[in-house]
């Protein structure tokens, strides 16, 4: 292996694990929603890549930041709104039945974009344009660093929220033993409404920050970024955020290292390989939840 | 008349694979692997009949014995993992049959030309239907004979002590383990089964539509596979034939008359079904005169769906 | 709860009684039906198929319609089904069509993944008892993967010939630009068609005696490309021909833009020279080069785009063969002699193919169409490029 394939390599890793902040990002919403309701909600990839797109809506008035925050704030909208009519109108004790509910939701939030937009790709606006940090040879994306940190301080606040917080108590109350909790007159939907709204925050932010490192939204995002997500959410551990953060970048890793060493058609055969193995043979995930009878 | 016989194939075909998830969601297990067996099947009797030349008699037996034999295999490991772990892990081995039949480039030279799948082109030319003369009644004949047949066998094995087993196991896994259930047994077996079905079906689906590529494959249809018999209701096999006859025949081709709104009532429907009747179609009156009026399994008893996380 | 879901099953069943148009008896008429995808994120081609299919049988039916087999003048109507780019859908759709008394020929699909199964259970060879395809034509006007219609001899497209296109735009390069040796590939290799096509450019392009370094490939659904863009910025090549849909496309031109990878010449994918691209990144896509069936240079292409334009859609080369095929029919059903009538419906079915395998040249919008022995089309084309939010022509071969 001579110096360019190195770097080529080193190069590819860097791109790779900095846009595996992306699914972690997603990762981390799926596994908030998981470790509160012990259900999960296949529609939320979509839901935050819709909030990007309704956040294209003021794109020609305001300024980018504004756009994403728009984004996010949409997304906080949309999360309540899911948990109203696919989690909150099903009996607690039907998890397949609100499976189904939330891939009704998923194609219905895929097809109104599709309807609205005609499936054509838009374009959406990228943050720090042309700003790259170079480390010798190497180079790292600005835009995607930004959404490394991003994570990282999401995951300090959230798990300040939940340690330190009132509702963070409640939060643990409800996911631990709901009948007690509301015993103890705490409001299981309040208590769930709120994790979805910021599970919803976060999807807005990072269906924004993945249209501005991509540059263009289009409906072809959400399948592949609902599969990234719970990827991410059993390699990390079901409930735990720092667990999503590290998976979300070990998945974007492995993708680009076998990209660059077998090429882009049997790439993802090895990524699922080692996903199933990993499955397998560590079945908790790197952070598993503390083991109980369900 | 030929379009309303294409449609029962389709309904037929679906039934098929929707049966195929029933028996892993049976035992608790929801597997999103459906579709990767289903593909299997469908390359596999494809290749036998194009680039072999079997009749499709023997090519769909063994397409679903082919199927049967990876689903065994992918048991096995699958046991270890639980709830949303399995329905990943079986996300992942549905994505891994996929692309390896997006790599899979394997022509033969036939008198026809050459035949065989052909990577990411796809594999074209099964028209062992067309060529040899069947008319729409025969494939629909043969479809829903096997359709009946497997119904048939699972409503015996559903009545039978495997039935009890897979059932127990379902509820509850560790209550089962407990009182002495072979807990590898009851899972492994609705795997091989299960799989068994889906390549029947994918077989099918292969000589239906003549021509097939890994796209054909996608988690959708992984997720379709388990939709019909949630949606449907566990609690009958009926269920999931009520469901197909839902989706295919009234969401996709029934609401053809609203035009664009089709495609956009097609989630939301499906979202109020399952609110309106979180066990299944089944619990409905419809559902309940329908599981009444043709009855040869069991009496849909009050179940609450099983324990799985999901 | 209850009550709802029995009125929702009988709206079930009800719907199926209901799915038999009825038939208007007051007025001839003779229905042209379409199959495309209207949902999914390919639901712009089938919009815009069926807009040019309604603007062509406006036109026509504006300069008296079509004369039937008795002599009668008939209106042109238009039905559009929607196969949500699916095979079984797709099946499901033409099986409906071959279903009406009234049905003749149908205009579509839009995607070669649906083309393809439903090419292939039509009759391979017409006439042959032994074979029970459906005996039904069909004349594409969108599904582009290369040498489709030798599956049926009941199937017909009107697409351009890639390998023609391609041929001549290398050529051009070869011949005008000394200064460009080597190439560079993109390809999304998932799909069919782009990746039917990138084999074609590699082939040309060697032909025309430019070098292939070699290639980059993705995938239809990927969304970060910097290490593919990494081997193309390595390869230094001139030219950079992408082989690719509008939404890569453009992930893929923008990571160019990041990196600064800028070849002396940009080439794309013929389905590219669509409004798509220049929405989802026009500035990045400035100055690339698309051979394309379609632009509005001739006079009638312009009146074409500017009927198609009432309809709320643009006309690009996909469209603009559905509005050359709505013609083609009219042609085909007078000279043909079609009746139109439920009792001669079979009759018309043979005649229409007969009618469409016996045609030498057709009418384009950019001049004559020949037609060839396998059913496909020798489209005249030209190259565009972008310039500044918009196509323009570049040169007419």
């Amino acid at each position: 292996m001579n110096y360019n394939n190195l770097l080529d390599l080193s190069q590819s890793l860097i791109d790779g694990v900095l846009f595996g902040s992306i699914y972690a990002l997603i990762g981390i919403g799926f596994t908030l929603i998981f470790g509160v309701m012990n259900k999960i909600n296949l529609s939320y990839a979509a839901a935050s890549v819709a909030a990007a797109y309704v956040s294209l809506l003021i794109v020609q008035t305001a300024p980018p930041a504004l756009v994403y925050v728009a984004a996010a704030l949409v997304g906080g909208v949309l999360g309540a709104l899911v948990y109203l009519i696919c989690f909150h109108l099903l009996p607690l004790n039907k998890p397949l039945a609100t499976l189904m509910s939330t891939v009704g939701m998923l194609l219905l939030i895929d097809e109104a974009i599709v309807h609205i937009t005609a499936g054509m790709p838009q374009n959406y606006p990228a943050m720090f344009v042309g700003a790259n940090i170079d480390i010798g040879p190497l180079s790292l994306r600005s835009d995607l660093l930004f959404v490394f940190g991003f994570g990282c301080l999401v995951m300090i606040g959230l798990t300040l929220l939940l340690k330190r917080t009132r509702l963070g108590l409640a939060t643990r109350a409800v996911s631990q033993q709901p009948v007690a909790a509301q015993l103890c007159g705490m409001s299981i939907t309040g208590t769930n409404m709120s994790t979805f709204v910021i599970a919803g925050f976060l999807g807005g932010t990072a269906g924004a920050m993945a249209g501005a490192a991509i540059g263009v939204l289009s409906p072809l995002l959400t399948l592949p970024l609902t599969v990234k997500g719970l990827v991410v959410t059993v390699i990390g551990g079901l409930g735990s955020i720092p667990g999503a953060i590290i998976a979300g970048l070990v998945v974007g890793g492995a993708e680009n290292l076998f990209q660059y060493l077998r090429g882009v058609s049997e790439r993802d055969i090895y990524v699922m390989l080692l996903l199933f193995a990993f499955l397998v043979f560590r079945p908790g995930g790197l952070f598993p939840p503390p083991a109980g009878r369900d | 008349m030929d379009f309303y016989l294409g449609l029962a194939q389709v309904i037929g075909v679906h039934t098929l694979l929707g049966l195929s998830a029933w028996c892993l969601l049976h035992t608790g297990q929801v597997s999103l692997a459906q579709g990767g067996f289903f593909a299997i099947g469908a390359y596999a009797s494809g290749m036998l009949t194009t680039m072999a030349g079997w009749p499709l008699g023997v090519a769909l037996p063994a397409a679903a014995l082919i199927s049967a034999t990876v689903a065994v295999a992918v048991g096995f490991p699958a046991l270890r993992v639980k709830g949303l772990m399995l329905v990943v892990a079986t996300v992942a081995f549905a994505e891994i049959v996929r692309l390896v039949c997006f790599n899979l480039t394997w022509r033969v030279n036939t008198g026809s030309g050459p035949v065989g799948p052909d990577g990411s082109l796809g594999f074209g030319g099964i028209r062992y239907f067309p060529s040899n003369g069947w008319s729409s009644i025969e494939i629909l004949i043969l479809i829903w004979g096997l359709v009946a047949a497997v119904m048939l066998a699972l409503a015996w094995f559903d009545r039978s002590r495997i039935g009890t087993l897979w059932r127990a196991v379902g509820e509850d896994e560790v209550a089962a383990q407990s009182v002495g259930i072979n807990l590898t047994a009851a899972k492994v077996s609705a795997f091989g089964i299960g799989g068994a079905i889906a390549g029947l079906s994918g077989g099918i689906f292969a000589h239906q539509v003549t021509h097939i590529e890994h796209g054909n494959f996608t988690i959708l249809l992984a997720t379709f596979a388990i939709a019909y018999p949630i949606l449907g209701g566990l609690a009958s096999l009926w269920g999931t034939v009520l469901a197909v006859i839902f989706i295919q025949g009234f969401l996709i081709e029934g609401l053809r008359v609203l035009g664009d709104w089709r495609s956009l009532l097609f989630g939301a429907l499906i979202l109020l079904v399952m609110l309106l009747r979180p066990s299944g179609i089944i619990t409905s009156p419809i559902g309940r005169w329908f599981a009444r009026s043709i009855r040869f399994d069991r009496p849909a008893a009050p179940t609450t769906g099983g324990k799985t996380h999901a | 709860m209850q009550f709802r879901l029995t009125l929702l099953v009988g709206a079930v069943l009800g719907t199926f009684a209901l799915t038999a148009p009825a038939a208007n008896a007051q007025e001839r008429t003779v229905k042209i039906y379409g199959i495309g995808a209207k949902s999914g994120v390919v639901r712009i081609f089938g919009l815009n198929s069926e807009a040019a299919m309604k603007a062509a049988a406006d036109q026509i039916n504006k300069t008296g319609g079509v004369t039937m087999g008795d002599g009668v003048k008939a209106r042109m109507v238009i039905e559009y089904l929607d196969d949500r780019c699916s095979a079984e859908e797709g099946i499901n759709a033409l099986r409906r069509v071959a279903s009406q008394p009234d049905a003749i020929v149908v205009n579509g699909p839009t995607c070669s993944n649906v083309a393809e199964p439903l090419f292939g259970i039509l009759q391979k060879k017409a006439g042959d008892a032994s074979d029970s395809g459906l005996q039904f034509p069909i004349y594409t006007d969108v599904a582009a993967k290369g040498g489709l219609a030798s599956i049926s001899e009941w199937s017909f497209r009107n697409v351009p010939s890639e390998a023609a296109m391609y041929k001549s735009m290398f050529e051009w390069v070869a011949s005008t630009r000394k200064d460009l040796k080597t190439v560079w590939g993109g390809v999304e290799k998932d799909f069919a068609h782009s990746n039917a096509t990138y084999n074609i450019m590699k082939d040309n392009a060697t032909k025309a005696g430019l070098e292939v370094a070699g290639q980059s490939e993705w995938l239809l659904a990927d969304t970060s490309f910097a290490t593919q863009v990494r081997e193309m910025k390595r390869a230094n090549a001139d030219v950079v021909a992408i082989s690719a849909h509008p939404f890569t496309t453009c992930g893929v031109l923008k990571e160019m833009q990041r990196q600064g990878v800028k070849p002396k010449m940009l080439i794309g994918l013929t389905s590219s020279s669509s409004m798509e691209t220049l929405q989802g990144c026009a500035q990045q896509a400035e100055g690339i080069y698309i051979p394309t069936s379609f632009a509005p240079v001739t006079p009638e292409a312009k009146t074409a785009a500017k009927a198609v334009q009432a309809f709320n859609v643009n006309m690009d080369l996909h469209n603009a063969a559905a509005w050359e095929n709505m013609f083609v029919l009219k042609d085909v059903i007078e000279r043909q002699k079609i009746m139109g009538k439920p009792e001669t419906v079979a009759a018309d079915r043979v005649k229409m193919r007969e009618g469409l395998a016996g045609l030498k040249q057709t009418v384009g919008l950019l001049g004559p169409v020949n037609r060839g022995a396998d059913r496909e089309a020798i489209k005249p084309f030209l190259f565009v490029q972008a310039k500044g939010g918009e196509w323009i022509v570049a040169h007419k071969p």
